[in-house]
């Protein structure tokens, strides 16, 4: 046999590609040679689209980009708009964002879990993990009134205060969460399997993460501890005790586990809140519909916040109509799917699933 | 030293430094050996009359930000020897606002087909005129203002 290399096209159209990824694999036997993402199948210029509106417009736009975590999204352009215009927030307004933005994190990792299990060829996670999410989605429809893209953070607050029926429901959850979250690590995390088909695949050193600018729990699996609720907290996230896990390995397993223990951390972030919540205003009545409206200013800001994929933040600059000039989005996915190439090189195709999983790429926030 | 323009910042106070188009690689690379490792994202303004690229840098170790501005015309050096992660930055800037990126390696159009015509994010683009991409014999996307077979 002489020494052949091959072309494998693999998607936009697969299940486990989580939306419409393409990867060009040149192919030496099993051995990834070299491996070229292509992306753009579901580009919709959400930049434009923002920047054809007014301020308030633009939320619908951003809630699309990672659908799966869209109050995450959500906030980031809120925190933007707000720390352009100066709008000032009533505490027990950023107190719910803090709960729901978490709650919302959980339901991203669940999902993104799920999907891992089956990319793995395990049907069982999924199940359990779905399970989960369906109760954090039940949670936030009782909050907000749908079930995958709210719009419920607004300029100024949000849009509807938490009833003391979704307290409790919220309350319970995190009381269950603990045990089940023990359930669902050890049906994957002590699988033979699946620990052997994660350990030492998919590597990233710590080089490779800043070349690369991936941030999030990819970044922290690689053994380089930083976290934006931690470095520059916004909202109350210095008046809550959390950890940041870490890991050094940067493998597929290492993601795995700090997603897990992000998961948890999570869960505690909810608890704390729940006991701190003040009572009082929930929207800064100052800024009613039609005030938003008529919002205009000059100047640029940048607010960072870790979504659920890594850093995430909007450049908004203003020329001081009432439509931004300019609405740059700094998407996490983006950056950490340039990663491919390094990431899978060497590599058997078998593992390829493996790792374009655990960089749990959202296509809405990749392609915008 | 490489001389800063001007000197502004953000709303919450993230330091931007405007410096001449010409000194952006050797600005990036000074900043990068003071500590800048993480290069979070390159974009695009049109002002109309010009056009500025943005570098927002990032310290992984003290998390201190950084925002390197450069008013140019439409072609500026590439960074992508600094950081790879350039590379995916650098073709969406040029596919969306249309900077060229010099000395890149592979300067082509990443969220939208080979062969679109303008880019989308300049103030002057046409918005009422449709593209539609079409299937070539090759199997590879096209653009023209026809439809075709395809999408």
């Amino acid at each position: 046999m002489e020494d052949k290399v091959i072309e494998v096209n693999f998607g936009p159209q697969h299940p486990s590609t989580h939306g419409v990824l393409r990867i060009k694999v040149k192919l030496d036997g099993e051995i990834i040679v070299e491996a070229q993402p292509v992306i753009g199948y579901l580009h919709r210029n959400a930049e434009k689209l923002a920047e054809m509106g007014g301020y308030p417009k633009g939320m619908i736009y951003i809630d699309r980009l990672d659908y799966v975590a869209a109050l995450n999204m959500e906030l980031g352009y809120v925190l933007a708009v707000e720390d352009l215009m100066g709008v000032q927030v009533p505490e027990r307004a950023q107190w719910i964002r803090m709960m729901m933005v978490e709650l919302n994190r959980e339901a991203s990792h669940l999902i993104w879990l799920g999907t891992h299990g089956l990319d793995m060829g395990m049907l069982t996670p999924f199940f359990y993990c779905f399970r989960e999410r369906e109760r954090i989605l039940r949670i936030l429809d009782e909050v907000t009134g749908s079930r995958l893209l709210y719009n419920y953070f607004a300029i100024g607050g949000i849009y509807s205060d938490v009833t003391p029926k979704a307290f409790e429901m919220i309350r319970t959850w995190t009381e269950d969460f603990v045990k089940k979250m023990e359930e669902i690590q050890s049906i994957l995390g002590k699988s033979y399997i699946y620990v052997s088909r994660t350990k030492d695949v998919g590597k990233l050193t710590a080089e490779d993460v800043l070349s690369y600018g991936v941030t999030g729990p990819m970044q922290r699996a690689s053994g380089i501890k930083r976290d934006v609720r931690k470095d520059a907290p916004y909202l109350f996230y210095d008046k809550v005790n959390f950890e940041i896990p870490t890991r050094t390995e940067g493998d597929v397993y290492a993601r795995f586990l700090v997603r897990i223990e992000e998961m948890r951390q999570s869960a505690s972030i909810v608890k704390q809140v729940l006991e701190k919540i003040p009572q009082g205003e929930f929207y800064n009545k100052k800024y009613s519909k039609p005030m938003l409206v008529r919002l205009k200013t000059t100047g640029e800001s940048y607010v960072p916040t870790e979504s659920p994929k890594g850093e995430f933040a909007i450049h908004l600059i203003g020329d001081g109509s009432s439509i931004p000039y300019r609405v740059r989005i700094r998407s996490p996915s983006f950056a950490n799917l340039s990663s491919i190439p390094t990431m899978l090189k060497g590599y058997k195709i078998a593992d390829l699933t493996a790792a374009v999983s655990s960089i749990d790429p959202v296509f809405g926030e990749v392609d915008r | 030293m490489i001389p800063i323009e001007s000197e502004s910042t953000t709303k919450n106070g993230i330091k931007i430094v405007y410096v001449a188009k010409e000194n952006i690689l050797p600005f990036l690379t000074e900043k990068k050996l003071e500590g800048f490792d993480t290069l979070l994202m390159i974009s695009g303004v049109d002002y109309k009359d010009h056009l500025e690229v943005l570098y927002h840098l990032l310290s992984s170790t003290n998390s201190s930000r950084l925002i390197v501005k450069a008013k140019t015309s439409e072609e500026v050096e590439s960074v992508t020897s600094l950081w790879k992660g350039a590379d995916w930055h650098e073709r969406e800037t040029w596919d969306l606002v249309g900077i060229k990126f010099k000395n890149h390696p592979n300067l082509k159009r990443i969220l939208l087909s080979e062969g679109w015509v303008g880019h989308p994010l300049r103030k002057d683009y046409p918005m009422d005129k449709k593209q539609f991409v079409n299937l070539a014999d090759d199997g590879e996307d096209r653009v023209s203002y026809e439809k075709t077979e395809g999408y």
